[in-house]
């Protein structure tokens, strides 16, 4: 019942192409397989499964404690530059492999702490837009007519703004803080998930399978959960990839405006906000966490690349 | 000699011959009544080289604020006729050691020397101000030599132009004072022994080792001692975390307690870096059991929290000085009507309601022991430190330091050339200083026009300048200042208490016809001393 439900014209014909037709394989690990078959999904699932590693291991990897303020119990000085002993940093001195920050904390412990930070905000944000957005959408695209227009126009009035700006104008009212900029991001990422729900509901619902069961007698909210949606998920699933490290960016930069994680939260955002002007004085302070976002982000690029290949039939025949 | 300054309708204007100087007719500046909320009742041109002021109450810091470089003079025919237009805004005349030559808008202001000036006169011909609003910028023009001075430095760069054997880094002992603020209406706040608890538990020489640059010193009192009276009394406690604890058990917080530590992220010269020292602050403070959360507020917002004393936590908030006089830094703070932090301690405010009547300072030492003592014992704050910032100039620069108080003077610098280029911030507003308040302007204006007295090079002393002196009677309710003789403006006219009037007049009589000005605002004279004849409102 399941791999029906699923078969789907385009998985069916994947299906018959892999010559399994008695045996379906489920989708999902058909997907991965073409996945890893590409270089930029193994690429993404190397960076991503590296930093879920990191931030997961965070307390075995990290040195330090994160907020560690090291003033009189190493001989350090504010914003030291990286010491590695490997690299020929003196071995009398304590090492620091990506120095110290204007607080006399170690960086490097600092920074991997962030992952967990940056990693929990990229996928809360996406799944709180993902709820809202896809039930939404789903709706505007099934029921059509008023509903339609009621929820798209709202979700145009929210495109309207510059997502960045809105986001910042919503922390501004509820206040700085992790969870208000959370907040702030979903709600204008929302638009996007609503947007593409919408349009693949519209193109699966008007199939035959949608129309035999509603022959059949099923009730207008059972097709669209059990039957349309299910079946008009590719295309979102795509996009809450790249709208992790979309979700991860924006944190980052509402936090480099003050407006996300507050000190002394080791937030990569945060890192480079609070040491923009040592940009020149200590380099290592805006490497490292920019060097850590970039990672990340395109990690999640990469891979919601990846998907969009390994998803599109077109491309797998 | 005859000069009849025009003081507008409401005022007297009287001329009064004396014995001295026959020919002479003094002026002068006379409110109705002392109702119109401002310090100055009269001010008299007695005879040619002496001015009368007369206080609507005492005024012990009547010096230092007749110091300040918005009060410079000009002379009284200029300000009767250029003065009620605004041409005065470009055409300062002054006693000076420069006189203005051209204002290049936009790119540079060029001063020449006053070959007639009655000091010491500058050692070089010219004096361009230029300007850039980036830090960088300007270091870039130091390095490369097209400038000889630089009025900014980063305390970042610090090290850099230390280093640097082209360069010479020049500290700036500005006298300021960041405190870590409690509002003593809230709780735990309103027990002493909390504050005297945090006073002992926050290191502060670990703070300014740390986080100010070199020269800035770990505060012995709230008023720095370059002010008069400022360290007088006992110095802050040492720093005692066992004690800090013991303490905060005694007050019936032996887990310490969950607070935040507000503060604005703007850079000031006493706190360079907010964000960074509220971290400090907060794992300071978890050292002794308080568990604080930083939270920073949007500027307005804050300084408005802060001063109605609304913010229920720890604050960071500092104070640069106006004019160097006690009562600009204790009365401000912990005077009667202060809500900042809390309600008023009345050992304090009594004490310097006392003190703010006596103009020797020397008789003032024992009131301010007695204030200073009070605030030790009280805690309604913690002083942390006074910030040294710093500037640049090229090594070959003679003199080229700065002086606790007033703008520079440049007359006093010599770099060993014709020409000596300095660049500021930004471009001057305009070069009439009584209506202007931003430092490039002020600048400027100390290199042309001079004011009664001045600031010393090297300390927060008064000393003369177009006075040789001004003396209070037994109250300070009256000043007596003696002119400098045989002084000349710029434009040839002899300098007089007339013109002293006029000035004064000029800048505080709304009803002046020389009360023009850039924006009309004249905020020195009125923050300082009050504006009469301001129409009804």
């Amino acid at each position: 019942m399941t791999s029906l439900n699923i078969a789907s014209a385009q998985a069916a014909a994947n299906v018959m192409e892999d010559g399994l037709l008695g045996d379906p394989v489920p989708l999902w690990k058909q997907t991965l397989k073409r996945l890893l078959r590409k270089r930029s999904g193994q690429v993404g699932m190397f960076l991503i499964g590296f930093m879920v590693l990191v931030a997961i291991f965070a307390p075995l990897i990290a040195p330090y404690d994160p907020n560690q303020v090291l003033i009189g119990i190493e001989d350090v000085k504010r914003r030291d530059p990286p010491c590695v002993h490997m690299l020929g940093c003196d071995v009398s001195r304590p090492q620091h492999i990506m120095g110290i920050d204007g607080n006399s904390r170690d960086v490097f412990s600092r920074l991997v702490y962030g992952a967990q930070i940056s990693l929990m905000i990229g996928v809360v944000t996406v799944t709180i837009a993902l709820i809202v957005g896809v039930f939404l959408g789903a709706i505007a695209g099934y029921f059509g007519g008023w509903t339609d227009n009621l929820i798209m126009r709202c979700m145009d009035v929210i495109l309207g703004f510059p997502a960045l700006l809105l986001a910042i104008a919503i922390v501004a009212v509820l206040g700085p803080g992790i969870v208000n900029a959370l907040l702030a991001i979903s709600v204008v990422s929302v638009p996007g998930y609503a947007r593409v729900t919408r349009a693949s509901v519209l193109s699966v619902k008007s199939q035959d399978f949608v129309a035999a069961s509603r022959v059949l007698g099923g009730s207008k909210w059972r097709i669209l959960f059990t039957r349309v949606l299910p079946n008009a998920l590719t295309p979102i699933v795509v996009l809450a990839t790249m709208g992790v490290a979309g979700g991860i960016l924006e944190a980052a930069g509402l936090s480099f405006l003050g407006l996300g994680a507050q000190p002394p939260t080791p937030e990569w955002g945060t890192m480079l906000g609070t040491e923009k002007d040592q940009m020149f004085s200590s380099p290592h302070l805006v490497f490292f966490p920019g060097i850590a976002i970039v990672i990340t982000v395109l990690g999640f690029n990469l891979l919601g690349d990846g998907l969009r290949d390994a998803l599109d039939p077109r491309l797998n025949s | 000699m005859k000069r009849l300054v025009f003081l507008g309708a409401a005022l007297a204007v009287s001329t009064m011959s004396t014995g001295a100087a026959l020919s002479f007719e003094g002026s002068s500046l006379v409110a109705p009544d002392c109702n119109y909320g401002g310090k100055i009742s009269a001010i008299r041109a007695t005879d040619e080289h002496t001015v009368t002021f007369t206080m609507c109450a005492a005024d012990p810091a009547f010096e230092a604020k007749a110091a300040f470089v918005s009060f410079g003079i000009q002379p009284s025919e200029h300000l009767a006729t250029v003065g009620t237009t605004k041409d005065i805004l470009t055409n300062p005349i002054g006693t000076g050691p420069f006189k203005l030559d051209a204002w290049n808008r936009g790119d540079s202001i060029i001063l020449k020397r006053n070959d007639g000036y009655w000091g010491n006169k500058s050692p070089y011909e010219t004096l361009v101000f230029r300007w850039s609003t980036s830090g960088a910028g300007q270091l870039n023009e130091l390095r490369s030599g097209t400038v000889d001075q630089i009025s900014t430095l980063s305390p970042d760069d610090f090290d850099a132009v230390k280093n640097d054997p082209d360069l010479q880094f020049l500290p700036q002992s500005g006298p300021n004072t960041l405190y870590l603020g409690m509002t003593n209406t809230f709780e735990p706040f309103n027990n002493v022994k909390v504050r005297q608890a945090i006073a002992m538990g926050i290191d502060r020489q670990r703070i300014v080792d740390n986080y100010f640059p070199d020269g800035s010193e770990v505060a012995s009192h709230f008023t720095p001692c370059t002010i008069p009276n400022g360290c007088a009394g006992e110095a802050w406690y040492g720093f005692d975390p066992v004690a800090a604890k013991a303490l905060l058990a005694e007050a019936g917080f032996p887990e310490g307690f969950k607070t935040k530590i507000y503060y604005r992220d703007v850079f000031r010269t006493y706190l360079p870096e907010p964000s960074t020292m509220a971290v400090e602050i907060q794992s300071q403070l978890k050292a002794i059991g308080i568990d604080a959360e930083v939270s920073p507020m949007e500027s307005g917002e804050f300084i408005g929290q802060a001063s109605a004393g609304n913010l229920d936590g720890f604050y960071l908030l500092g104070w640069g000085a106006d004019y160097p006089h006690i009562t600009n830094f204790l009365d401000y703070h912990f005077g009667k009507d202060t809500k900042q932090f809390g309600a008023s301690i009345p050992e304090i405010h009594e004490a310097l309601t006392k003190g703010s009547s006596i103009a020797n300072v020397d008789e003032a030492k024992p009131v301010y022991e007695q204030a200073n003592n009070a605030i030790r014992e009280f805690v309604p704050m913690v002083p942390i430190s006074h910030a040294a910032a710093g500037s640049a100039a090229r090594s070959y620069v003679k003199n080229a330091n700065y002086r606790p108080f007033g703008a520079k003077q440049f007359s006093t610098v010599d770099p060993g050339k014709d020409t000596m280029i300095v660049m500021q911030n930004a471009e001057p507003i305009s070069l009439y200083c009584g209506d202007e308040s931003d430092g490039e302007s002020t600048l400027v204006c100390t290199q042309i026009t001079e004011t009664l007295l001045d600031y010393a090079q090297d300390s927060g002393e008064v000393v003369g300048g177009l006075a040789t002196g001004c003396e209070a009677n037994a109250d300070a309710t009256e000043w007596t200042c003696h002119l400098r003789e045989g002084v000349k403006f710029t434009d040839g006219s002899a300098f007089d208490a007339n013109d002293v009037v006029a000035s004064y007049a000029a800048g505080i009589d709304v009803s002046n016809p020389s009360h023009v000005g850039n924006t009309g605002a004249f905020d020195y004279f009125s923050s300082l001393w009050g504006l009469m004849n301001a129409p009804a409102q």
